[in-house]
């Protein structure tokens, strides 16, 4: 199957300011795909991008159409929530789902009245009456009633407290994710989604510092808790990134050669948090 | 056209006021009717009554025409801009509706729905409050008045339509504005157009561009009718039912509306801004 999303030297300038540095990507279908990247590194852009909501320069295909300009065609089988709360305060609930049902063909009304009454949310209120966890899952119920094969969602509980959280994760994997959806998250909370991935795109100062599926990392990364007198042959081995931990300093290896680290200390796949974290500084140090 | 059924039932959700305002008005008129004092059962002659009357509905009818001018203007200011502000524009665009038909909706909203509605409420409540006019001056008929009521009808329905063709640049102007601007659109609407003026005047002492801005803003009477000043005489004329089925027509230059050339000219201009309104819109997400 050809990618969802493909992406070749797709770039965007704002003024001298590069938000993106002709970064390169695919989306495989079926997949749940985290990109990640600090505040302004921009991910926000790409999805943009992504969606036909602005310009670009480079290739890009999303269901095999050029985005911008065909918005409107895209979103027939793409739907995204970008950030919370972007539901206007005056509309109703019943008229939010009036309204999808009458300009979305796969739009399933039976669905959203399911979910929302699942979410105990009466549809005479105005959306301005509702909490910001309310407002989400208004805006989850409507999007998870679209029958569509991308899902975008741009930091979709920013601002949420924790339950409001876990609640939105926990309907989407399992009342929405099947073999014949995708999702791609943006966010710069990693913990939050990591349980969550199958792949993870990592992006910094407009350029993508790592792209690898989360079963990979295992496979490809290793993070080694070493003693202060084992360092310094620890370093022969190359770590790209090292930092403090209680006495000792944790190494991280790319390509590693497992037998030798072993030697230094238990190895173990890091965490996509730690990952990220470790990719970025060495990004940035460089 | 499901689509922007949609859109335009949209728009009346978020725009409430679009019904309030001139229910108040025409509330306002009632209230008038059933407590004021009726000042116009005391002239003498039924052909002076008739008269008095014609003109009391006729500046009625000026009255919710000026409001939904000023609140037209507004609606087409506001309404690409109001989503923006809130950010709710990411939302709408999740839908798949392109940015032409929601720039269309709201322009078809801003020059005919909330047009239509004015002239509906108007209607309505200028027949209620003849009613009661004349029912306490005893006088029936003293604004009941079936041929001049018919003509206020054909001139409401004329006048939507022709000020919807000759305002286009304007709206245009409006929404290009609209989806433009990231903060005081007011501002934005007023203070190029009137800078562009004061270079003119200052560079090359002409005032092209500010005849232009004058002849379009007030120049919609002129353009749209024969002899305006004219107008309720024309309503006496027609003294039987048939000369005013005729007559009906007869202030109305259509004829010159459609082939004066400033007509088509505007209204090209106004389909340009709108074009410009829609990349603008496509373009951007946020205010």
């Amino acid at each position: 199957m050809p990618p969802l999303i493909q992406a070749r030297g797709l770039a965007k300038r704002f003024g001298k300011q590069i938000a993106l540095d002709h970064v390169d990507f695919a989306v495989e279908p079926g997949r749940i795909v985290g990109l990640i990247g600090p505040n302004g590194a921009g991910k926000t852009t790409a999805l943009r991008a992504i969606l036909g909501l602005a310009s670009y320069e480079g290739e890009l295909e999303v269901l095999g159409r050029e985005p911008f300009g065909a918005r409107a065609l895209l979103m027939r089988e793409a739907t995204f929530i970008a950030d919370v709360a972007v539901l206007p305060a005056w509309l109703r609930v019943e008229q939010a789902v009036e309204f999808v049902a009458g300009v979305h063909p796969r739009f399933r009304r039976e669905r959203a009245q399911e979910l929302l009454a699942k979410a105990e949310i009466a549809g005479a209120r105005r959306i301005g009456a509702l909490s910001k966890g309310m407002r989400t899952m208004v805006h989850l119920a409507l999007t998870m009633a679209i029958d569509a094969r991308l899902l975008v969602l741009d930091e979709p509980t920013l601002g949420l407290d924790i339950l409001a959280r876990r609640g939105f994760y926990d309907a989407l994997v399992n009342d929405y994710m099947d073999e014949t959806r995708t999702i791609l998250i943006t966010t710069h909370q990693v913990e939050e989604v990591e349980n969550l991935l199958t792949d993870v795109i990592f992006i910094d100062r407009g350029r993508i510092v790592l792209d690898c599926s989360v079963e990979d990392i295992g496979a490809r990364y290793a993070a080694v808790a070493v003693a202060e007198d084992k360092v310094i042959a620890a370093r022969a081995e190359h770590p790209f990134y090292e930092r403090p931990m209680l006495g000792k300093k944790v190494l991280y290896f790319e390509q590693p050669d497992f037998d030798k680290l072993a030697a230094f200390g238990e190895v173990v796949a890091p965490t996509v948090a730690d990952l990220f974290v470790a990719k970025v500084s060495e990004g940035r140090a460089a | 056209m499901k689509t922007y059924l949609c859109l335009v039932r949209r728009e009346f959700w978020e725009n409430r006021a679009i019904w309030i305002m001139p229910c108040c008005i025409g509330g306002a008129l009632v209230i008038a009717a059933l407590s004021g004092h009726v000042e116009i059962a005391q002239a003498d002659l039924p052909e002076q009554n008739r008269s008095v009357a014609a003109m009391a509905l006729f500046a009625f009818g000026a009255v919710f025409y000026i409001a939904l001018s000023i609140y037209s203007c507004w609606y087409l200011l506001e309404c690409l801009y109001a989503d923006r502000k809130d950010r709710s524009v990411l939302f709408w665009k999740s839908m798949p509706v392109s940015d032409t038909a929601t720039v269309l909706s709201k322009l078809f909203v801003g020059l005919i729905a909330i047009p239509a509605v004015y002239f509906a409420v108007a209607d309505l409540s200028t027949l209620l409050m003849a009613g009661i006019v004349s029912a306490r001056t005893s006088l029936a008929g003293a604004l009941w008045q079936p041929k001049f009521w018919l003509q206020l009808q054909v001139l409401w329905v004329y006048a939507i339509l022709t000020s919807a063709i000759w305002y286009l640049p304007v709206c245009g102007w409006l929404l290009v504005v609209s989806a433009w601007a990231k903060r005081a659109v007011v501002l934005w609407a007023i203070l190029p157009p009137l800078a562009a003026i004061l270079v003119e005047r200052l560079f090359t002492g002409t005032h092209v561009i500010a005849n232009m801005v004058n002849g379009r803003l007030f120049g919609y009477r002129h353009a749209a009718f024969y002899d305006p000043t004219q107008h309720h005489e024309w309503s006496m004329r027609a003294g039987d039912p048939a000369a005013a089925l005729a007559g009906v027509g007869s202030p109305l230059g259509l004829g010159s509306f459609l082939s004066n050339p400033e007509t088509w000219i505007g209204a090209l201009c106004g389909a340009g801004l709108i074009a410009v309104a829609v990349q603008l819109r496509m373009r951007r997400a946020e205010a």
